[in-house]
């Protein structure tokens, strides 16, 4: 039978119609053409009188091309190229995508493994780039947040880069300054509400006047504060948090100028904050003028004032610094006594805010993107694989004279469809992640920004999600556009892409899934490793049993400092008394809380040190069972007793470390220091006991010298907290032993009941919140890579099925057909390894800082590691090697 | 061989007819147009499928890939319910035109 595609095509070619459509056109044609043919022969003609019959329905030259315009006139409006020509993107791109949408659906098991894994990818992805936009991107709730700074003192030759001014100092760093629109003083203050409702404590700040108005923040309800309520005297009004006003006064909107009891006094509520106000944390409830009295204004010795300033417009950061300075060297000279080596440092309010968590950040979204990576590997394998399946498709196509751009184009389309579903899904596990983050995110991300997802967060999804696309679907593309169009035809649809380059693609893509799977695991490994050390970190005291709270009594109410004492005798005595419980004491700072209370010390007998470079000691005031309470054990001399009281000589408990740092290889019991003024003799106390170090700050830091002193000898405490020693699960006591202090006196707020546990756990959260984020990242990573080495072990396992039987036939053992297949998955991992530790020595560093008690390039972790994914790979080759012993020799060889 | 104008306006009319109980390809159309009229009309490749394409794209018949074991896949086209509508609108008015000119030309009725 003649041939009549050529002849028709001939015809049609003026047409330039779609490819699929002239296709279908040729083929009905032919198919008629054959049968006039036919029916010429059965009716007796010759063979060239019936070929020439059959050409005869083709006459009428203009008609076909004319007639068929008419039909096809839209097509032909928006030609498409067939073989060569001009080409229409949107067209293509429609066809290609409903296309690419059947596809799917015709491969249901592919796609919802692709689709599995881009959202695993994507998803982590977008989970921590929320976290990342919503702390680090997204610009703080004030007006022009670039310019807001935070001004401190630099106390460096003390150890204190960024340390909190003293009242006298930001006086004339406000007066003096040239760069700043304006200054404002800001110190941590909490209040006991009482009046409505049980009594509370609240967070709150005290402020200078102008803060609102350098944040740039109207208030919803009322007013902010006036500088005349800036005054000593006149600063008994309050604005308020909107949570509080909510929760507390039911959102009454007329409660400016109303009453409320702070502290036992009565203050005046000049207006509401907004809700999406906050400053400096979510936290604070409360804001009441800072009002600096004049003796406030000449002190230069207390340091625990926060500062904001707004820089001018177009100052620099670096320019502003330049001027503090000279502001800084000025006070130098003019006030050696206090501010010797004393500079100022300026760092943006955002780099304040954030600053710390920033690496760890960091490191988590590099993270997800090689995890992404990952996945981008595996879902290349697959299409990989596909394409190596659909060669007759691409035969036909190219056939039919699609041209490579052409393929390329419809092959991308089909990738990044997968990836765009990949995305969509990938949301909702970046939303169910985010739920899941926001019970172990570390209050001190929590408290500073509204981890959220927004319209930014989406777009980043879409781009990820767009990219990943181009970057698993460019290799199989480039593949499927490269391969021999006549092989594949005449090789009767058998694989093709089984030729070395298919080969070496997909092996390069195991390598680098495990060279980056063995970075994250390393990355994980360390921080594993490193929270392991944390976690068996002596804190100096016995965690368990241990209840605690915060009671902070009202200076008015409780001025006198008898009045202080005889309330925390009480409290600890009926408290101990109380069943369940062991023993009870109070103490003004507990351990782990980051709190400061520093003081400077002098050691008899050594010469007295200049002002401002005492020695200076943790210190903290404590009742006489706090030792006991605490389990820490005393390790030479005598704890507190109840005969340590005012009218007693002052006596010092203090630390190892101290003990060694100021009497090296000396007994400490009975020798002095100077606290406060040296010149009175009344103020040189005597060491009674030395006990073993307490992590006062966080358990990564070397402790410090530390002293405790009575606490019925110094009036000077701010606030107390309450530990209880239990016999049962302390959370159960909680409510007995407030009820406890409320027996004592009703309007006395609690707050902050926590057990000791968890405070120990607070304090490592952030550590603990890298180390399972890592871990879960790397743990994602290692079972890509898995699935990714099994796949490719199974696909080159069953291309080698046909060589394989053979050698068993010949008489080949079990064992030697697995190493066989084992070995060669093994190349792939070890070499994949060799990469991979090496970028992990190159890229570990950048997490050194997060790390504790390992270095960045530790050997056990790296060996471990390189040895557990070794392990995996060996069985992920294992599985499809232990498959291929099991074939048949007679089935595999007639499987050709 | 009639005359083409008059083939062409009657062409629509026949193919709707020969599709309306079963579907047909195109070769059988092409056939059964000539056995039935005795071969006095006859459609080529190059005058039939242009009418059937545009037949389709009205949406009065629609094609179909049909396979059929042992055979090539063949199109079939089918009479779609609109179809049917303009089939009975321009039979009617093929009878009234019919009988119209028999009025006229004194050409009775088989």
């Amino acid at each position: 039978m003649p041939d009549w595609n050529d002849e028709v095509r001939k015809r049609l070619a003026s047409l330039r119609l779609q490819p699929t459509q002239e296709a279908e056109i040729v083929e009905e044609f032919a198919q008629h053409l054959d049968d006039v043919y036919e029916r010429s022969l059965a009716k007796g003609a010759s063979e060239s009188e019936a070929r020439l019959m059959a050409l005869n329905e083709l006459a009428d030259t203009n008609l076909l091309p004319n007639e068929l315009k008419r039909v096809h006139k839209p097509f032909h409006e928006a030609p498409v190229p067939g073989g060569a020509g001009r080409s229409n993107l949107l067209t293509d791109f429609f066809q290609d995508l409903r296309y690419a949408g059947r596809m799917q659906l015709k491969n249901p098991a592919f796609t919802i493994v692709a689709v599995i894994a881009l959202a695993l990818g994507i998803g982590a992805n977008t989970a921590i780039f929320s976290v990342v936009n919503s702390v680090l991107l997204r610009p703080l709730p004030y007006k022009d947040p670039d310019r807001l700074v935070m001004v401190w003192e630099d106390a460096s030759k003390f150890g204190y880069p960024r340390d909190t001014p003293a009242t006298a100092n930001f006086v004339d760093w406000r007066d003096q300054n040239t760069v700043f629109e304006g200054m404002a003083a800001i110190s941590d203050e909490s209040f006991n509400l009482t009046g409505t409702g049980d009594p509370e404590r609240l967070e709150g700040r005290l402020v200078s006047a102008n803060l609102f108005p350098l944040l740039g923040v109207e208030p919803q309800i009322g007013r902010t504060f006036t500088a005349a309520e800036d005054q000593p005297g006149s600063n008994k009004v309050v604005l308020l948090s909107h949570a509080l006003w909510q929760r507390r006064f039911g959102g009454d909107n007329s409660i400016a100028g109303k009453p409320i009891n702070l502290n036992g006094e009565s203050y005046s509520v000049v207006g509401v904050m907004p809700a999406r106000f906050q400053f400096p944390t979510s936290d604070d409830q409360v804001w009441v003028p800072i009002a600096f009295t004049s003796k406030d204004i000449a002190n230069r010795n207390r340091h625990y004032l926060q500062v904001l300033a707004r820089l001018k417009p177009g100052v620099t950061l670096e320019q502003a610094q330049t001027d503090m300075h000279t502001v800084a060297a000025r006070l130098q000279q003019q006030y050696p006594d206090s501010n010797t080596d004393l500079g100022a440092a300026v760092t943006s309010l955002h780099e304040h805010l954030v600053g710390d968590i920033k690496p760890a950040l960091l490191i988590l979204l590099g993270a997800v993107g090689l995890v992404l990576l990952i996945a981008c590997a595996n879902v290349a394998n697959l299409l990989l694989a596909r394409a190596a399946v659909r060669q007759k498709e691409i035969a036909v196509r190219v056939a039919l004279g699609a041209r490579r751009q052409r393929l390329i184009r419809q092959f991308l389309t089909e990738s990044i469809l997968l990836s765009t579903i990949g995305g969509v899904v990938g949301l909702v596990v970046a939303y169910g992640g985010l739920l899941l983050l926001r019970a172990f995110i570390p209050e001190s991300i929590s408290q500073t920004a509204q981890i959220s997802m927004d319209l930014k967060v989406l777009g980043f999804t879409l781009l990820v999600s767009l990219v990943t696309g181009l970057i698993f679907g460019l290799a199989p593309a480039v593949q499927a556009a490269r391969f021999n169009q006549t092989e594949t035809l005449k090789e009767g649809g058998r694989d093709s892409a089984t030729g070395s380059s298919g080969k070496r693609i997909r092996g390069l893509l195991v390598m680098s899934e495990v060279a980056v799977s063995l970075v994250l695991l390393i990355g994980a490994g360390l921080l594993i490793n490193s929270f392991l050390r944390l976690r068996n970190v002596d804190p100096g005291f016995r965690s368990d049993n241990l209840l605690t709270m915060r009671v902070v009594l009202p200076i008015p109410k409780y001025a006198e400092f008898e009045r202080r004492s005889a309330f925390y005798t009480e409290l600890v005595q009926r408290v101990q008394n109380l069943a369940g419980v062991k023993s009870a004491a109070v103490t003004t700072n507990l351990p782990l809380y980051r709190q400061g209370n520093s003081i400077g010390v002098s050691i008899e007998g050594q010469p007295p040190l200049p002002p401002g470079q005492e020695n200076v000691v943790v210190t903290r005031i404590i009742s006489p069972g706090y030792f006991d309470t605490m389990s820490i054990p005393l390790l030479s001399g005598r704890q507190f007793t109840d005969q340590d009281i005012r009218t007693s000589p002052r006596v010092v408990v203090i630390s190892e470390t101290m003990a060694r740092r100021y009497w090296p290889g000396q007994d400490a019991i009975g020798k002095r220091i100077g606290a406060g003024d040296i010149e009175r003799p009344e103020d040189w106390i005597q060491v009674v006991g030395v006990v073993k170090d307490v992590h006062q700050f966080d358990l990564t830091a070397e402790p410090r010298p530390q002293m405790y002193l009575p606490y019925r000898q110094w009036g000077f405490f701010e606030s107390r907290d309450l530990v209880v020693k239990t016999e049962v699960d302390p959370a159960s006591l909680a409510a007995t032993v407030r009820r406890t202090v409320w027996e004592i006196d009703k309007d006395q707020p609690v707050s902050n009941i926590r057990t000791m546990d968890e405070i120990l756990g607070e304090s490592i959260a952030r550590q603990r919140f890298s180390m399972l984020l890592l871990a879960i990242f790397a743990g994602v990573a290692l079972i890509l890579a898995a699935v990714g080495i099994y796949g490719v072990m199974s696909y080159s396992v069953a291309q080698r099925t046909h060589e394989i039987g053979i050698r068993m036939a010949l008489g080949a053992q079990t064992g030697a057909v697995l190493k066989l297949a084992v070995s060669y998955g093994l190349k792939l991992v070890v070499g994949g390894i060799v990469i991979g530790l090496i970028a992990a020595f190159a890229l570990t560093r950048v997490m050194s800082t997060l790390l504790f008690g390992v270095t960045a390039t530790d050997p056990t972790t790296f060996t471990l590691i390189s040895l557990l994914l070794i392990a995996v790979a060996a069985i992920a080759s294992y599985i499809p090697a232990r498959r291929a012993t099991k074939v048949n020799p007679i089935i595999a060889l007639r499987y050709e | 061989m009639l005359d083409r104008e008059l083939k062409k306006g009657s062409a629509e009319l026949l193919i709707l007819s020969l599709v309306e109980d079963q579907p047909r390809h195109g070769y059988d159309i092409g056939t059964l147009i000539e056995r039935r009229s005795g071969g006095t009309l006859r459609f080529n490749v190059a005058s039939l499928y242009p009418l059937l394409y545009r037949l389709e794209k009205r949406g009065w018949i629609q094609g179909r890939w049909v396979e059929k074991a042992g055979q090539r896949r063949r199109r079939y086209y089918r009479l779609t319910a609109e179809g049917k509508k303009v089939l009975a609108a321009q039979r009617n008015s093929w009878r009234e035109f019919v009988e119209a000119i028999s009025r006229i030309t004194g050409i009775e009725h088989a």
